[in-house]
C-alpha cells in the first residue's frame, strides 16, 4: 500500500516535470545559441510556429512523432531569419530577435485559425506498467510522456557534446572570442549560424511538445511567454546545459506548486501565488550571483554583444 | 501591436474579396447581419457559441445573410471592422464581446440607420440595444449531474479570474451538486489568465491528483481541460458549448448558450419595425441557455432527476438564488425564505460553503 505522502510526492514530481518540459527544450536551445555569442529573443516566436506546425502535422498524419519533427523543422526555418539578420547582415541581435518573435506570433496566429477546435491523438502512455507498484516512481511512470523523457536525456547529451567533443570545443571558442577563434582557423560565421539553427530546432521541439503532447491543443499565442522566460533562465542555468534541468524544474516546479497549493485549500491569494515561479527564479539568481564568479558563466563573446548594444 | 493590425488588414482584404463574391450571389432583398468575435469562432467556447447562433439565424431566418469576423481586438480596430461591415451592406451588427461596447456606441452615433445589438452591455443608444442571458440555472443542473455521478464527493473547477460572472457559475454549480450530494465540495483553481493551455492542463491534473473525479471550468476554451480529464479517466462537465467530442467517455453534460432564437427574434423585430433599444435578458426558461445532451455514462435515474428540476426552473416553480445561501465563512448571504437581489448577483464577490478556494 502506497502512503499518501509518496503518492503526493510522485504526483508533484510528475507535475513539475510536465510543466518544465517545453521550457527545458527552449532553454537548452537558447543556451546553445548564446554559447556562440548570439542572443535570440525570437525563441518565443519559434516556439509558436513549432507548436502550430506540430499540431497541424499530427492532425494531418495522425502521428505525433511526425508532429514533433514538423515542429523542429518549423522552428529551424524561422530561426534562419535571425541567422541571416545577425550573422549575415550583422544587425542588432535584440532588434532581430524581437522581429522574429513578432513574425512567429503573426504567422502562427494567421495560419493557425483553421486548427482551432481540431482534435488530435497524442502519444500513447509509455510501456512502464511494471513500475506501477513502486512508490513515487509508480504514479510517475503512468503519466510520463515521450517528450518529458527525451528532455531529460537531451540535457546531459547537450552538456556532454558541448564540453567533451571537438565541435563543442569549437563552439565554446567562438563564444569566448570571435577573433581568437578565427585565428585558430574556425569558420566562426558557420558556427554561429549552426548555433542559431540549433536554438531554432530545440525551441520548435519545445513548442510542439506543448501542443502535441502536453495540451493536445492549438491556441493562438499558447506559449504564453515561456520562450522569454527561457531566455531569462539561461542566466540561472549559467549557460550550462547540465544545469538546464534544475533551472527549468525550478520554474516549472514553482508553477506546478502554485496550482497544487490551491487544491490543498491554503488561503493565499491566487494573484500572489502566480508570482511564485518568477520570485523563485529571481531568488536563485541573486543567491548564485553572490557566490559565483561575476559573469556567472557567461561566454566572454556574449558580454561583448551587450556592451556593443549599449 | 502594429503586427496585429497588419494581420487584421490582411484578414480583412481576404474577407472583402469573399464579400464581393457573396454580394453577387445574394439576392437584393436580403438583410445583411454582421457578427464580430473577440476570439476564434471554433474554440468551443464563448465565441463558438455566438457563431452557432449566427449559423442558426442563417439557416432558420429567411432572407438573412450573415458575415462574421473573428479575433478582433477590443480597441479602435473593432470600429474599423464595423465601418467596413456597414460599407458592405450590413444593417444589423452584433458586436459580441463586452469590450466592444464603447466602440459600438461611437460607430452607432455615426451611422444612425444601422442597428447595433451588443452582448451584455449596460448602456443603450437610439440605435443600440443589448442582449444576454443568465446561464446559472443550466450550471446548477450541470452541478446536479456532477453531484449524482461523483464517487469521491470532490469536484474540480478550473477558472480564470474571480469576477462576478465566474463566481456565479462556481456557486451555482456547487449548489446544484450539494442538492444531490450534501457531501460534495468544489475545489477551485485560478489560472490567472483566460487562455494558457499549458497551465490549464496542469491545473486539471492537479485537481485530479487532489481527488476530484468531475472537472469543469470557466476559461476561454474548454478543449484543454476536457481532454485532460478524459486522459486521466475522470468525468467532465462542459461550459459554453457541447464539447463532448473531446471526451467521448467522460462527458457528463454541459451548460451551453443557445443564442440563435434570440438573435432571430431581434433581427425579425428590426424587419417589422418593432425593434427598441433595450436590454434583452434571457435565461434557461426562455431557452437562451440550455443543458447539452447527456454523455453515455449518465444513468437514467440521474437524467430524470436533473430533467425534473429543469422543468421546475422552466415553470418558475423554483428560484436558484433563494435562501438559505451560506458563504464560505458561514455568514448568511440570503436567509431562509429570502432571495439574493439581482444587483448582488451581478456584483457577486463570495464563494458558497463547500467551495475550497479563495476569491482574493
Amino acid at each position: 500500500m502506497m502512503s499518501g505522502f509518496d503518492a503526493a510526492a510522485g504526483n508533484f514530481l510528475v507535475s513539475a516535470l510536465r510543466s518544465s518540459t517545453p521550457l527545458l527544450w527552449v532553454l537548452l536551445g537558447e543556451i546553445l545559441t548564446q554559447r556562440v555569442a548570439i542572443v535570440n529573443l525570437g525563441v518565443e516566436g519559434q516556439m509558436l510556429v513549432g507548436a502550430l506546425s506540430g499540431f497541424a502535422a499530427t492532425l494531418a498524419t495522425g502521428n505525433p512523432w511526425l508532429g514533433l519533427a514538423a515542429g523542429v523543422a518549423a522552428g529551424m526555418l524561422l530561426s534562419t531569419v535571425h541567422a541571416g539578420l545577425t550573422v549575415g547582415l550583422k544587425a542588432n541581435p535584440f532588434a532581430s530577435g524581437l522581429a522574429v518573435w513578432m513574425l512567429g506570433f503573426g504567422l502562427s496566429a494567421f495560419y493557425g485559425v483553421p486548427m482551432v477546435g481540431q482534435k488530435i491523438t497524442g502519444f500513447a502512455p509509455l510501456p512502464l506498467g511494471f513500475l506501477s507498484g513502486v512508490p513515487v516512481l509508480g504514479p510517475l511512470s503512468s503519466q510520463l510522456t515521450p517528450t518529458v523523457v527525451l528532455a531529460m536525456l537531451a540535457s546531459p547529451l547537450a552538456g556532454w557534446w558541448l564540453y567533451r567533443t571537438k565541435t563543442g570545443l569549437a563552439w565554446r571558442a567562438v563564444g569566448e572570442s570571435l577573433v581568437s577563434a578565427r585565428t585558430l582557423g574556425l569558420k566562426t560565421s558557420l558556427v554561429q549560424v549552426l548555433g542559431i539553427l540549433a536554438g531554432g530546432a530545440f525551441s520548435g521541439f519545445g513548442g510542439a511538445a506543448l501542443s502535441v503532447d502536453y495540451t493536445r491543443n492549438w491556441v493562438e499565442g499558447m506559449t504564453a511567454g515561456r520562450g522569454l522566460v527561457a531566455v531569462g533562465l539561461v542566466i540561472v542555468a549559467r549557460w550550462n546545459p547540465y544545469l538546464a534541468v534544475p533551472a527549468a524544474l525550478l520554474f516549472g516546479g514553482a508553477e506546478a506548486l502554485t496550482l497544487r497549493m490551491q487544491t490543498s485549500g491554503v488561503p493565499i491569494s491566487s494573484h500572489l501565488l502566480h508570482t511564485l515561479p518568477y520570485l523563485a527564479s529571481l531568488a536563485v539568481l541573486v543567491i548564485s550571483s553572490r557566490s559565483a564568479n561575476k559573469e556567472g558563466g557567461m561566454p566572454a563573446g556574449l558580454s561583448a554583444v551587450f556592451s556593443q548594444s549599449r | 501591436m502594429a503586427l496585429r493590425a497588419a494581420l487584421n488588414r490582411l484578414k480583412r482584404s481576404t474577407f472583402l474579396a469573399a464579400l464581393a463574391l457573396g454580394a453577387a450571389a445574394a439576392g437584393a432583398a436580403d438583410v445583411k447581419v454582421g457578427y464580430i468575435y473577440v476570439g476564434p469562432k471554433s474554440d468551443y467556447g464563448y465565441n463558438y457559441a455566438m457563431d452557432q447562433g449566427r449559423m442558426w439565424v442563417e439557416k432558420n431566418v429567411p432572407g438573412v445573410k450573415t458575415m462574421s469576423f473573428e479575433n478582433v481586438p477590443e480597441n479602435a480596430e473593432v470600429e474599423r471592422v464595423m465601418e467596413r461591415m456597414i460599407k458592405s451592406g450590413c444593417t444589423i451588427i452584433f458586436p459580441t464581446s463586452y469590450g466592444y461596447l464603447d466602440p459600438a456606441l461611437n460607430v452607432a452615433k455615426k451611422y444612425p440607420k444601422v442597428i447595433f445589438e451588443h452582448a451584455g452591455g449596460f448602456k443603450t443608444a437610439p440605435n443600440l440595444g443589448t442582449f444576454f442571458a443568465g446561464i446559472d440555472d443550466a450550471m446548477y443542473l450541470a452541478g446536479m449531474t456532477a453531484g449524482g455521478m461523483t464517487k469521491t464527493h470532490k469536484l474540480g473547477f478550473l477558472a480564470a479570474h474571480p469576477i462576478p460572472q465566474v463566481l456565479r457559475n462556481i456557486n451555482a454549480f456547487t449548489r446544484g451538486a450539494q442538492a444531490v450530494d450534501p457531501l460534495a465540495t468544489t475545489t477551485v483553481i485560478w489560472t490567472g489568465t483566460w487562455s494558457d493551455p499549458g497551465k490549464e492542463a496542469e491545473a486539471a491534473n492537479s485537481l485530479v491528483d487532489a481527488g476530484a473525479d468531475v472537472l469543469t471550468g470557466h476559461v476561454d476554451s474548454p478543449i484543454t481541460y476536457t481532454q485532460a480529464a478524459e486522459k486521466r479517466g475522470v468525468m467532465v462537465v462542459g461550459y459554453h458549448a457541447d464539447a463532448s467530442k473531446f471526451a467521448p467517455k467522460g462527458w457528463l453534460v454541459g451548460a451551453a448558450w443557445n443564442w440563435g432564437p434570440m438573435m432571430g427574434r431581434i433581427i425579425k423585430s428590426v424587419g417589422d419595425g418593432t425593434w427598441k433599444p433595450e436590454h434583452i435578458r434571457g435565461d434557461l426558461k426562455a431557452g437562451d441557455a440550455e443543458l447539452t445532451a447527456f454523455g453515455p455514462s449518465v444513468p437514467q435515474k440521474v437524467k430524470d432527476m436533473v430533467l425534473a428540476k429543469e422543468k421546475e426552473f422552466k415553470a418558475g416553480a423554483t428560484q436558484l438564488w433563494s435562501g438559505p445561501i451560506v458563504k464560505q465563512d458561514g455568514a448568511e448571504a440570503a436567509p431562509k425564505g429570502g432571495m439574493l437581489a439581482m444587483a448582488s448577483l451581478e456584483s457577486m464577490d463570495f464563494l458558497v460553503k463547500g467551495v475550497v478556494g479563495t476569491v482574493k
